[in-house]
Formats: structure tokens, sequence, C-alpha cells
């Protein structure tokens, strides 16, 4: 294959951006803990669906256990149980509060397929005082 | 069709790649896993196409080679080697190979008259010795099969002047 200009400048281009996009996912997929002073619990509200399920698996049960779950990978807990808000919404409090990247590192948990049948969105997880 | 089937690989591809990137970047690894997944067949299938697409157009090029050209080359063909050209030179001109069939036929030649002089000088009175134990049971006792000579002479028995039976009465008469 002979080597243009336009074909050095291309290859060049492609470079840069495959350089440019690792560094940004490598950037936004690692964890930079910092010190949270203000907040000191964070609330979650989710919207959850089921669809084939098993017999006796109940909606509530499995957004708990993926809950619980995905609480493992962050320093926060379970402030009490998780509320049922109706329509398929559910509630819960964690301390203490999560940093940024906890946050999304638990939203990406929580909205991933970690339990079969069944899906969850994040409506709301931010901090309070 | 087939650009029916290039498209949906190619979108397969980068629609796959794209929500992998985004569920890394929403930390969803078992979603960036899948996508990748799918990214890794989508890429497998393009390039076993791409492959395919080649081998059909070298297979495309081979057949459609040029009447004209085909018999220009066969008329400029080389000729073949000749590698048996030795055999038609004169038989005086002693080659090599000559040489070395002449002498190796001497020297197998000799070493077998070898092997024949060894083998004659230790297989004939080895196997002689064998047959003169192999006769041993059928030959005549060391006493003879009839009365001793006295005996025999002094009777007129038919045959007794046969030589041969004399051999062997005498034979037998011996203690």
């Amino acid at each position: 294959m002979k080597l243009t200009p336009m074909r050095l400048l291309l290859g060049a281009i492609g470079l840069g951006v495959g350089i440019v996009g690792v560094l940004a996912l490598r950037e936004a997929t690692l964890s930079t803990h910092e010190p949270v002073s203000a907040a000191r619990e964070t609330e979650l509200v989710v919207s959850a669906k089921t669809k084939g399920g098993e017999e006796r698996q109940t909606l509530p049960e499995m957004v708990e256990a993926q809950v619980q779950t995905c609480r493992l990978e962050v320093t926060s807990d379970l402030a009490g149980p998780i509320e049922p808000l109706g329509d398929g919404r559910f509630r819960a409090v964690l301390t203490p509060a999560m940093d940024e990247t906890n946050r999304r590192q638990f939203r990406g948990c929580v909205e991933d397929w970690v339990i079969d049948h069944v899906r969850i969105d994040v409506i709301e997880l931010a901090n309070a005082t | 069709m087939r650009t029916i089937g290039w498209l949906a690989g190619v979108g397969t591809l980068l629609a796959g790649a794209l929500y992998m990137i985004v569920s890394l970047n929403r930390w969803e690894w078992n979603r960036a896993l899948f996508f990748g997944l799918i990214v890794l067949i989508a890429e497998v299938g393009l390039a076993t196409g791409l492959v395919l697409r080649r081998l059909a157009r070298l297979e495309y090029r081979a057949t459609r080679v040029d009447p004209a050209v085909a018999q220009i080359l066969r008329e400029t063909r080389p000729p073949s080697a000749d590698r048996f050209a030795w055999l038609r030179e004169p038989a005086r001109d002693l080659n090599v190979f000559i040489t070395f069939l002449v002498g190796g036929g001497v020297l197998l030649s000799g070493m077998a008259w070898v092997v024949d002089r060894v083998a004659s000088k230790s297989s004939s009175p080895a196997g002689e010795e064998r047959l003169g134990r192999q006769l041993d049971p059928i030959s005549y006792p060391a006493g003879g099969l009839l009365l001793d000579d006295i005996t025999v002479l002094a009777q007129e028995v038919p045959g007794a002047n046969d030589d041969q039976i004399r051999q062997l009465l005498r034979r037998g008469g011996r203690p």
C-alpha cells in the first residue's frame, strides 16, 4: 500500500482519536474518591420492572437483592428498609453519603444486568443533609 | 441482498461498539461485556466476509486469462531441464556416475563373494552334522539286524551271495 500524505493524515487523526478516547474512558472509569463533608446520607429512588421471573419471586425482593449487591461495591450501607412507593418505585437511604465516584459506580451497578428478569432505572440518587 | 448483509454487519459493529463505550462510561460492566461480545461477533463475521470476498476475486481473476496471452505464454514456455542428458553421451566417456556405478558393482560383487564363501564354509558342515543327527533314529542298530557272519555263512540263505547284503552282514557281525 502506497503511503500518501492524505493517508498519513487520516492515520494520524485516527490514532489521535483512539488515544483520546482511551484516555477519556480511563478517566471516566477510574475511582477517585474524595471526602464528603456537607451531606450525611444518600437518597435513592428507583423504578423497577420485572418480566419472566420465577414463581414466588416478587419485585420488592428483587430490588432489595440488587441494591444490597451493589451496596457492596461502595462504602455506604442501607440505613433502613427499602420503602415501596407504588407503581414500581422504591426508595432507600444509604449512609454515609457517597462521593461522586461512588454515586456513579452505584448507579451503574443498580442499572446493570446483575439479577435476571429485573430491570431497574435510577430516578434519583442524591446526597442529603 | 449482499449489500444489506454488509450494512447489517457494519451497523451491528458500530452500534455494539457505541453501546459498549456508553456502558463502560456508566460503570455497567455486565452490559459492557455483552456489547463487547456483540462487537466481537460482528467483527469476526465482517473479517470472514472480507476474506471470502478477496478469495472470490482471486478466483475470478484466475479464470479470466486472455486466450492470446495464454497462447503466447505457452509458446514462450522455457524448455524443461534435461536431467538425463548423460544417458545420451558416448559410452567411451566414463564420467563420475559410470565410475561409481562400476566401482559400486565391483565392490558389491566382492562383498557377495566373501559372504558366499564364509557361508559355505560355515553352514555346510553344520548342516551335515545336523542332518546326521536327524538320521540317527533310522540308522541300523550297532549290533546289526541279522545273525553273525559265521551263522550266516553256515547257512545257505537267499541273497547271501549279494555283495551289499554281504557287506551288511559283515558289518552287523562285528562285535
